[in-house]
């Protein structure tokens, strides 16, 4: 495999609700030039990722797997070394298929001393396959931002793939390349210090009680204090 | 003492109302830890603030157009504002803010730093701060009151008085205080300008802009299902909750029309009976009536949200009466 310029991180767990926004990601990345996708978590997971980056015309997935629950710092720790350690410059993040992904784009960012740039709309590579600047397309409320961009850089993406009814069954991973958590560098122990307390509110909110509860922290802001 | 930091987005020279709940959650938080609140914002001074490798320097100048945002800050709750100047331009990105932003972290260290979730620059410069601290992140955050006030976010994150470490939050929404009256012939709070050389990173570069589409601005989305599209009192109670949410209501008569394999990726999503869009990009759904057992809508994509657990909130049953009690519970006018 040549070395990869562009990684793509896929997150530690499945989308919530759909693989449209990781087909997306990886869509985009495959027309960017030599990629590899990147995903942490259970092996039913990364089976998923790695027929997905197939599907999508990467060389495959990099996968860490762990059992570990950890916060947006834990899982940027996590991204951060296997992009060190697979030598891309560019990453690229999906934004849209979990909620808490969006927060990983700077940590990763920040653990690279790369640049960040979030909410991205469209991206090509400005001049070809294989080189380190792109023009980005980023929502930024009711504006549409042109952006010149350039390497090492962390992008979150919210890219959607073609809608599908359904999808067919992962392939079994033969491509996949294994990354534990020692060889990137990495002692479990301490990683875990990042670990997520569990959380009793998992199951969806079935009360108006509930829900408006869930709402409020949503409600746009009345009039000057 | 401790210090709870409050960044505040300007929109159109006037404190960003997403930045002013941020500041009136600031103010329960640090009355009830005892903590000093500070705000703070950024704004653009073409003039040369030094070279890149020089530090951040506390001037003892002012800027006049600061004295309006100060004082209106000052009634708003803060104790002290702190304005960073830089050479670069305003735009909400970390690339043209982050090394102003960094100089007030390092002027403070603060322990509790708070963003309005939907203030333009939080996307940015919230995670970032987060991670460049070390900091528990809270989305979307609330001040929860007791003997001793909280945040909690939707998740069941918290940052508490006793926590150890720092914390993060964007905050969602805060109750509104009760404004101060300025002090007549007084400067109202203390104010601190430090100039920040340095200039932006060079690697993100603003070329242009222009209006977005409307699948990439809607936020939040009140989406409207067939089954209940002609019913006059659901439309009016889904506007009143499009009203207070700040969002758009999508799907029957005069509301806003997205094809219904359109990729949308809002915050939050109310879907409102049976609606047949692509819902899956959103951060948070809640379901109202609609299928009860796990079912797909025929004709919709993955949007369907074929599953209860894959949801944020569902109530079964008729949607115009649960979207009836809703809108009261919230007390939306």
């Amino acid at each position: 495999m040549n070395r990869p310029t562009i990684a793509v991180w896929l997150g530690s767990a499945p989308p919530a609700r759909s693989i449209r926004w990781l087909d997306g990601v990886l869509g985009t990345a495959a027309k960017l030039g030599a990629a590899i996708a990147i995903a942490a978590g259970d092996q039913s997971w990364l089976e998923l990722a790695n027929d997905r980056a197939v599907r999508a015309g990467l060389a495959g997935l990099a996968g860490v797997a762990t059992d570990l629950r950890l916060d947006y710092l834990g899982w940027a720790q996590v991204a951060a070394a296997a992009v060190r350690a697979l030598g891309a410059t560019t990453v690229l993040v999906d934004e849209a298929s979990r909620p808490e992904r969006a927060a990983e784009v700077a940590a990763i960012a920040e653990l690279l001393d790369a640049a960040q740039i979030t909410r991205i709309v469209a991206l090509t590579a400005d001049g070809g396959p294989g080189v380190t600047v792109f023009r980005a397309s980023r929502i930024a409320g009711a504006e549409r931002q042109a952006l010149l961009v350039r390497a090492p850089v962390v992008i979150g993406v919210r890219i959607a793939g073609p809608a599908l009814e359904d999808y067919p069954t992962p392939l079994p991973p033969a491509g996949m390349r294994r990354l534990d958590l020692p060889a990137l560098g990495l002692d479990p122990v301490v990683l875990a210090h990042r670990a997520l307390p569990p959380r009793t509110g998992a199951a969806p909110r079935g009360t108006i009680e509930r829900v408006a509860d869930q709402l409020a922290v949503h409600l746009a802001p009345r009039g000057r204090p | 003492m401790a210090a709870v930091l409050v960044h505040i987005d300007l929109d159109g020279g006037e404190p960003h109302p997403s930045s002013l709940a941020a500041l009136a959650a600031g103010r329960l938080v640090a009355s009830s830890w005892g903590a000093a609140l500070y705000a703070a914002l950024i704004v653009h001074d073409g003039r040369e603030q030094g070279s890149a490798d020089s530090t951040a320097q506390v001037m003892h100048t002012q800027l006049p157009a600061v004295a309006l945002t100060r004082a209106r800050l000052a009634r708003a709750g803060a104790d002290k504002v702190i304005v960073a100047m830089s050479d670069v331009p305003v735009v909400p990105l970390w690339s043209a803010l982050g090394a102003a932003w960094q100089a007030v972290l390092d002027h403070l260290r603060p322990r509790l730093v708070l963003f309005g979730a939907d203030a333009p620059a939080a996307a940015e410069l919230g995670p970032r701060t987060g991670a460049r601290i070390g900091a528990r992140l809270l989305l979307r955050a609330r001040p929860i009151t007791g003997n001793i006030v909280e945040l909690r976010d939707r998740d069941g994150g918290y940052a508490r008085a006793q926590d150890g470490g720092a914390a993060v939050a964007l905050v969602g929404s805060a109750p509104r205080l009760p404004a101060v009256l300025p002090t007549r012939g007084h400067d109202p709070i203390e104010l601190v300008m430090i100039a920040v050389p340095g200039g932006g990173d060079p690697r993100i570069q603003l070329v242009g802009s222009g209006p977005a589409e409307t699948v990439h601005t809607c936020g939040t989305v009140i989406a409207i299902g067939d089954d209940v599209a002609t019913d006059p009192a659901v439309l009016a109670d889904a506007r009143r909750l499009a009203a207070g949410l700040g969002g758009v209501v999508v799907g029957g008569a005069g509301a806003e029309a997205l094809a219904r394999n359109a990729a949308i990726a809002p915050e939050l999503c109310v879907q409102i009976g049976a609606v047949a869009l692509d819902l899956a990009g959103a951060s948070c759904v809640i379901r109202l009536g609609g299928p009860k057992r796990a079912e797909t809508v025929p004709g919709s994509a993955l949007g369907a949200l074929p599953s209860p657990t894959s949801v944020d909130g569902a109530i079964a049953g008729a949607p115009g009466a649960a979207l009836a009690e809703l809108v009261d519970r919230l007390e939306l006018p």
